[in-house]
């Protein structure tokens, strides 16, 4: 009993020590704004207040495929992606209704996969990650040692320099795509009635904080079909908005031999190339974005893509 | 699942924990074996009937042995000496026809899953060669985990067996145990049935200390891998892709990092390995003993990787040193060229069967022969050169036990066993002796500290690997002088027990090189 007794007491102690390292590394206008928990689930909430373009929601097939870092090298556009692996739509809603806290986006890509995921089907992992986050928020910043061994703790302006994929999954891995018919034509398939309730509170919000809502499908042979299109472009044509579609013919050319990570399910890096371009060509030509590369309040954005470049190596 | 995933240790071994406390003495032995076929198929799937058939071959095959074995006692027994010795040699005729069969059978998996594919390419080559036809497709397959570890431990078994090194197991399940132990599956040790049966199938309670114990090992080896040989792993991934970019002491600066990484990783498993066998209250014999201390190559195999060291030592350099072909060429060159030059033939001949089987066995690649003949030509010029040094260590008064003396060689024998490591990570045998020549021929420390900089680690990244690989050192010391460092420490007044563990935890926490930018090196091992 004594022993059991002793061991709680080691766990406990343990437990409030990681809280105070946590304390301590973690971005600390975040923590003090938003709390130590929000802080490390919410990985934009380490960005400085109202620095971010463009946010994208949607799943592993959108953080796949857009590199915010290519786009700020290339266009001086700052994008952040919030997407998450298996992503439901309720959570979509909550990730965008949190960064709208902090971020003034002008633009927000919403992958339309994530339109046709039921809650049902909610994968086993998704709540081991949430718990993870919420109980052990210092494995997500525990690398800012690097910056807080060295310097005052009592610095008060200090945005995480660490998250330097800006939510991006960089893989290089390559296993061609076979099914290349897989946008021959078929019958609309229907976006279940709960997810089409989410998308209505999506619009609303991006109404209220005057964000443009534009739906994308990002190339994806997989789990995309014609039919899926077809519901998507009609739910775009209901709400009157812009619609992205990359998979019908090809827009973006992807060499699904090479370009692939999966066998067509997601891009790789090589793919994402192509898609970030696209991507930033297309917030440039909207004119509503300034080129902030050369921007003093943005340098933590160019030392973050100098770390990139190493990450690639 | 790997033992570094925190799916392992933080609910995997806990669970089998719990469940393994709650039963009784005689079942406890059994949820061993279901969770290791569990942690088994999670890995592998129903690749699980190819070691449940390695088992069942030895199993019958063992007793089968020993049953020819008491007939023979039965048979011989009211015998004349004459007569006894023929019968005897009918019955070992017999069991020996067994042993090659079962010994044949769970070599044709390994060979099956591990090798069909590098020979198919060696005789693709020669086929190409000769022009006489297209050649062989090249199959690989995805082989059952922990293949080349399981199946040395059954030879051993079978073996053991046949010599009458101890009885044959009656009970297949606790057999089937031996093979499948799940802390030993994936990397090892090559364990001995009898060095481990006692305690595997004792039983024995999870006491306090055995828990504790237990996870202080774990943790030590998590600290290893994760603070140690994930960070290093950037840098060496960034050299050994791109040597021709570098200089050579650069390149050589790679070859140490990886030597580091590998032995951080691989004895940092065994620390896991070890520490979760010891939660049961089963003893696993040692891989490591501090290799680092070796003062020649000979030494150091009998510090790195020790368990399959000792099984190439009994299973394959004996035999071969005692085998009759051995015994026939080594007594001629006895009467021409005396006693000295016959016995190192023989250790020779013997080596060489090793090294060669050594090197295949770390992999199916000509980097991985090379890597062996290397060792066996640096152990024989050892044996041969060693009365000489002797005898010019006499002449010049030279003390041999002297600290310096011993440092020298230390450090002579690390630069050795750099070079080696070098070979055995390049990606191909042309790239390993590409980026020698590019050691050799590019030696120069013009940007030296720049560049190391700028390939993946920070200034703040060499100060932890640094501080890390002195604690390292420091326990390894302690560890030389037999120092029980877990058995002292818990000696110690609780708040410095508690600082010492938080630390070790804490330090994994924030100094572990996880997360964005990290790529965790590969269960190296588990791929051999």
């Amino acid at each position: 009993m004594k022993n059991v007794l002793k061991s709680i007491i080691f766990v406990l102690i343990l437990y409030l020590l990681v809280t105070l390292i946590s304390y301590c590394l973690l971005p600390h206008d975040s923590v003090r704004k938003y709390g130590i928990i929000k802080t490390s689930i919410y990985e934009i909430l380490g960005e400085k207040e109202n620095t971010i373009d463009s946010v994208i929601i949607g799943d592993s097939l959108i953080y796949s495929g857009i590199s915010p870092m290519e786009i700020w090298h290339n266009y001086g556009i700052t994008v952040f992606d919030l997407a998450k692996s298996a992503e439901l739509i309720e959570d979509s809603y909550k990730n965008f209704n949190i960064a709208i806290k902090s971020q003034h986006p002008k633009i927000i890509f919403f992958e339309s996969n994530v339109l046709y995921r039921e809650a049902k089907n909610k994968p086993w992992f998704y709540v081991w990650q949430e718990l993870y986050k919420t109980y052990f928020p210092i494995t997500q910043y525990h690398n800012n040692w690097k910056k807080y061994l060295f310097t005052n703790l009592n610095d008060s302006m200090y945005y995480s320099k660490i998250n330097v994929y800006k939510g991006f999954k960089y893989i290089t891995k390559t296993k061609p795509g076979l099914k290349l018919d897989y946008m021959k034509e078929r019958n609309k398939i229907n976006i279940p009635k709960e997810n089409q309730e989410y998308f209505q509170k999506i619009f609303d919000l991006c109404k209220d904080n005057n964000v443009k809502l534009i739906l994308i499908s990002t190339p994806n042979m997989k789990s995309w079909n014609y039919g899926k299109y077809l519901g998507t472009k009609e739910l775009a044509q209901k709400y009157n908005l812009e619609y992205i579609d990359l998979n019908v013919d090809n827009p973006l050319n992807i060499d699904w031999k090479t370009e692939s990570r999966d066998g067509g399910s997601h891009l790789n890096y090589k793919g994402a190339l192509k898609l970030s371009n696209y991507i930033g060509t297309y917030l440039q030509e909207t004119n509503l974005f300034t080129d902030k590369r050369n921007d003093s309040a943005y340098e933590s954005w160019n030392e973050a893509y100098n770390i990139y470049l190493e990450y690639l190596k | 699942m790997s033992y570094f995933d925190v799916v392992y240790f933080l609910a995997f071994l806990p669970i089998v924990i719990i469940v393994y406390s709650l039963l009784p003495k005689k079942i406890k032995p059994l949820i061993l074996l279901i969770a290791s076929l569990v942690f088994f198929f999670l890995y592998s799937r129903w690749l699980i009937v190819f070691i449940i058939i390695s088992a069942l071959s030895i199993f019958l095959a063992a007793k089968k042995i020993t049953k020819i074995e008491n007939e023979k006692k039965e048979a011989i027994k009211d015998l004349d000496v004459l007569t006894k010795s023929k019968v005897k040699a009918t019955y070992i005729k017999k069991k020996k026809l067994i042993l090659i069969i079962t010994v044949l059978f769970n070599v044709a998996f390994l060979f099956y899953f591990k090798y069909l594919g590098f020979f198919t390419g060696v005789l693709n080559s020669l086929i190409k060669i000769f022009n006489v036809s297209n050649g062989f497709k090249i199959i690989k397959h995805l082989a059952p985990i922990g293949i080349s570890f399981y199946t040395l431990s059954a030879i051993s078994y079978i073996v053991d067996i046949y010599h009458g090194k101890y009885e044959c197991e009656n009970n297949f399940l606790k057999l089937l145990l031996y093979l499948t132990f799940f802390p030993t599956l994936v990397e090892g040790p090559i364990t001995r049935y009898n060095e481990v049966k006692d305690t595997l199938y004792e039983g024995n309670k999870v006491t306090y200390k055995s828990f504790c114990f237990g996870y202080q090992r774990i943790l030590y080896g998590i600290f290893k891998k994760m603070v140690i040989a994930d960070r290093l792993n950037i840098f060496v991934k960034i050299i050994f892709n791109d040597y021709n970019n570098f200089s050579g002491p650069i390149v050589f600066l790679g070859a140490i990092f990886y030597t580091i990484l590998l032995y951080m990783e691989f004895s940092g498993t065994m620390d896991i390995v070890i520490g979760s066998a010891e939660i049961f209250g089963i003893k696993i014999p040692e891989n490591f003993r501090e290799p680092f201390f070796s003062k020649n190559i000979s030494e150091f195999w009998s510090r790195w990787h020790i368990s399959l060291g000792l099984w190439f030592k009994d299973y394959i350099f004996y035999p071969v040193s005692l085998s009759r072909g051995v015994k026939k060429i080594t007594s001629k060159v006895k009467e021409i060229f005396g006693m000295r030059v016959s016995s190192l033939l023989m250790g020779a001949i013997a080596l060489f069967a090793v090294w060669s089987l050594n090197g295949l066995w770390h992999g199916a690649g000509y980097q991985y022969l090379f890597f062996g003949y290397y060792h066996f030509f640096l152990i024989l010029m050892g044996n041969i050169f060693e009365p000489l040094i002797a005898k010019v260590c006499h002449l010049l008064k030279i003390n041999r036990q002297n600290w310096f003396y011993k440092l020298i060689q230390i450090i002579k024998t690390c630069l050795l066993v750099f070079i080696g490591e070098l070979f055995f990570r390049a990606n191909n045998l042309t790239s390993g002796l590409q980026m020698m020549k590019q050691i050799i021929t590019n030696f120069t420390f013009k940007g030296f500290n720049k560049t190391v900089i700028t390939l993946g680690l920070d200034i703040k990244d060499f100060i932890i690997i640094g501080i890390s690989l002195i604690f390292i050192l420091i326990i390894s010391i302690l560890k030389e002088k037999k120092i029980e460092i877990r058995e002292n420490l818990s000696k110690k007044h609780l708040v410095i027990r508690w600082l010492c563990y938080y630390a070790l935890i804490l330090s994994i926490i924030v100094f572990g090189a996880y997360g964005e930018g990290y790529v965790p090196v590969e269960p190296i091992y588990a791929d051999f």
